[in-house]
């Protein structure tokens, strides 16, 4: 198959994602047991009269036929109309694009600091393989992995913010102060570096093993062992010919990551009151306010999709040898 | 957990160099080490009336208060013994994470064998596969759990949903050359039936391999679960680590000297068996999958 083909096939497939988690949106709350008013219209439909209730329906347009109710929605979806909140009657795209900056802040310098520290630390492992080092940050960091990213971030706000005092432990900036320029930078910062910390500390494993294994696959090629031969030093080999050529899969785990990094936000903004799109998600499912629960969930799946793209496309940049 | 995904679905680098004998005895050492973890869990799992001092469900001390002789680990907020709340969490974690993990082992092996075994029918299987692996993952949990509301059984089957699909592709791959190899070519040739080939030949190969996937699994059906009783998706019925931490988070806790034995437990209990899974299963992994072993 031909690099155009498998782009093709590519697209096709996250097409097909695309239409999974629409059609999930859809379907969902018409599939729960009881009436569908609750979750799609935001109204209890036990205390309305007949007439009410059959203005409502039609109002949503809950009765008409289903195929008509799904192709509506689609069309919704595709002019970018999420609907309206039920909380707070804002258009939902509001509330995303207001949320998103602040996510995105988070994700993106989480996913350069993870990116950094986790090539260096799976490279320097791969060159040690078989130590005592190699082995101890292994099993660190499948610790790492076994740790629940919200219990990570309580301990940080009881360490960092209330027994030590250096941090804040809530908000995206201070709450009533009128800042603007540097000052205004460095609140922002303040009030990231917690979040960003624990989201970076959690993200590094990923990076570390996929880089791990990729380093130590090349060291086993055939040109390394040249390059030792003709008498290169060993810091030489590392870095001019196995690590260059071992971080090419890694930045596809990277790509990836970003997406990951994106879902993990709901449980990470929740402990610090954070509010970007995940904290958005979880008020959103505690005040079952529904429409704006499946916005956020289209979003996130956009930004994983637009993830995988970035990797696709990056990909063939970056390693000639897939080049057509 | 998610991060499993993450790296299996990136393409996979080929190990060509020669495992030293030292690294796998270390292996092994984690691999024990896992297996110790687990065992120490599942027996207070099950001797939970015994070794907790209350019941946690009853008033026994007043509320907030700091670990004392009659509270070890202190009370809640409304005045509940938190070891005890510990012990009998062990039993909710560790039956929503082995339970969750079998029920996508089970799924994840029947859609890899077929997969594999009619190599077409799998081809599409693997689309499906691939929806699953890319869906936001930690999104997709909570939009299930809020429509299909909050009970033990419906975490169970929101995360069997969500970690099935790994384990397909393992079991998928292994069976791909298994199906080419001579003695089951010689034996479909012989006129034995699909049905009497997987059973007989393939599925004894696939089985080992299985059972370290659902090891591994069950480690990211332990912390699932802990995120979802965390964001308050759990059954409010049943208290587990995450519910306990979902409480501590609405009282404030951490933010008071109480998060020492409030919050510091229930996620190290967390860490613990998660950690004592991943290890075993790491160390099954190493021994069991093909690719690795051969290294």
């Amino acid at each position: 198959m031909n690099a155009r083909r498998l782009g093709l096939a590519r697209l096709g497939q996250y097409a097909i994602v695309l239409v999974v988690a629409v059609t999930l949106n859809f379907a969902l709350p018409r599939l729960m047991p009881g009436s569908p008013l609750a979750l799609i219209a935001g109204v209890e439909a036990g205390e309305m009269t007949p007439e009410e209730r059959a203005a409502v329906t039609a109002d949503a347009g809950l009765d008409e036929p289903l195929v008509v109710q799904y192709l509506t929605y689609w069309k919704s979806i595709l002019t970018l109309d999420f609907g309206y909140s039920f909380r707070q009657g804002t258009p939902i795209e509001e509330l995303v694009l207001g949320r998103l900056p602040w996510t995105l802040l988070l994700t993106l310098t989480a996913l350069a600091v993870s990116g950094t520290v986790g090539i260096a630390l799976g490279a320097f492992s791969a060159w040690r393989r078989g130590s005592r080092w190699d082995v101890g940050s292994l099993s660190f960091m499948i610790a790492l992995e076994s740790t629940p990213q919200f219990w990570l971030g309580m301990l940080f706000i009881a360490l960092f913010s209330v027994s030590l005092g250096w941090l804040p432990s809530f908000g995206a900036t201070t709450a009533g102060a009128d800042l603007s320029g540097l000052a205004w930078v460095a609140d922002v910062a303040e009030h990231a570096a917690l979040p960003v910390l624990t989201l970076s500390i959690l993200s590094i494993p990923a990076v570390y093993m996929a880089m791990r294994y990729s380093t130590l696959s090349v060291l086993g090629e055939d040109y390394i062992r040249t390059a030792q031969a003709k008498g290169l030093r060993p810091r030489a080999v590392m870095m001019h010919h196995v690590v260059r050529t071992a971080l090419l899969p890694v930045t596809t785990v990277l790509a990836l990551r970003l997406g990951w990094a994106f879902g993990g936000t709901v449980v990470i903004e929740t402990v610090f009151s954070y509010p970007g799109l995940g904290r958005l998600m979880y008020d959103a499912v505690s005040a079952r306010d529904y429409p704006v629960m499946q916005g956020t969930f289209l979003v996130f799946t956009i930004a994983v999709l637009l993830a995988n793209l970035l990797a696709d496309s990056l990909y063939p940049r970056l390693d000639p040898r897939t080049r057509v | 957990m998610t991060a499993r995904v993450i790296t299996e679905s990136a393409p996979e680098p080929q190990i060509v160099l020669r495992r030293s004998r030292v690294s796998g005895d270390r292996t092994r050492v984690l691999g024990v080490i896992g297996a110790v973890i687990v065992l120490a869990l599942g027996t207070v799992a099950v001797l939970a009336p015994v070794l907790a001092p209350y019941d946690p469900t009853e008033r026994a001390g007043t509320p907030f208060s700091p670990p004392s002789a009659e509270h070890l680990l202190g009370t809640n907020d409304v005045g509940q013994d938190l070891l005890s709340e510990m012990i009998y969490g062990t039993r909710v974690s560790l039956t929503v994470g082995i339970v969750a993990a079998a029920a996508a082992m089970v799924l994840g092996t029947v859609v890899g064998l077929i997969g594999g075994y009619f190599p077409r029918l799998g081809a599409v299987a693997m689309r499906g596969v691939d929806v699953v692996l890319i869906l936001p993952f930690l999104p997709l949990l909570i939009v299930l759990a809020a429509y299909l509301g909050r009970s033990i059984v419906n975490t169970v089957i929101i995360i069997a949903i969500l970690i099935w699909a790994p384990t397909a592709r393992v079991i998928r791959s292994q069976v791909l050359s298994l199906a080419k190899r001579d003695y089951i070519v010689a034996a479909r040739s012989m006129g034995a039936g699909h049905g009497y080939v997987i059973r007989r030949h393939v599925l004894p190969k696939t089985l080992l391999l299985a059972i370290g996937e659902f090891v591994a699994a069950t480690s990211g059906a332990i912390l699932l679960e802990s995120s979802l009783s965390f964001l308050g998706l759990g059954d409010p019925l049943q208290e587990s680590w995450g519910s306990t931490l979902y409480w501590a988070q609405a009282r404030g806790a951490f933010l008071t000297p109480a998060w020492k034995w409030w919050v510091l437990p229930p996620g190290l209990l967390i860490m613990l068996s998660a950690l004592g899974f991943a290890l075993l299963g790491y160390a099954l992994e190493q021994r069991i999958n093909p690719r690795l072993r051969r290294s």
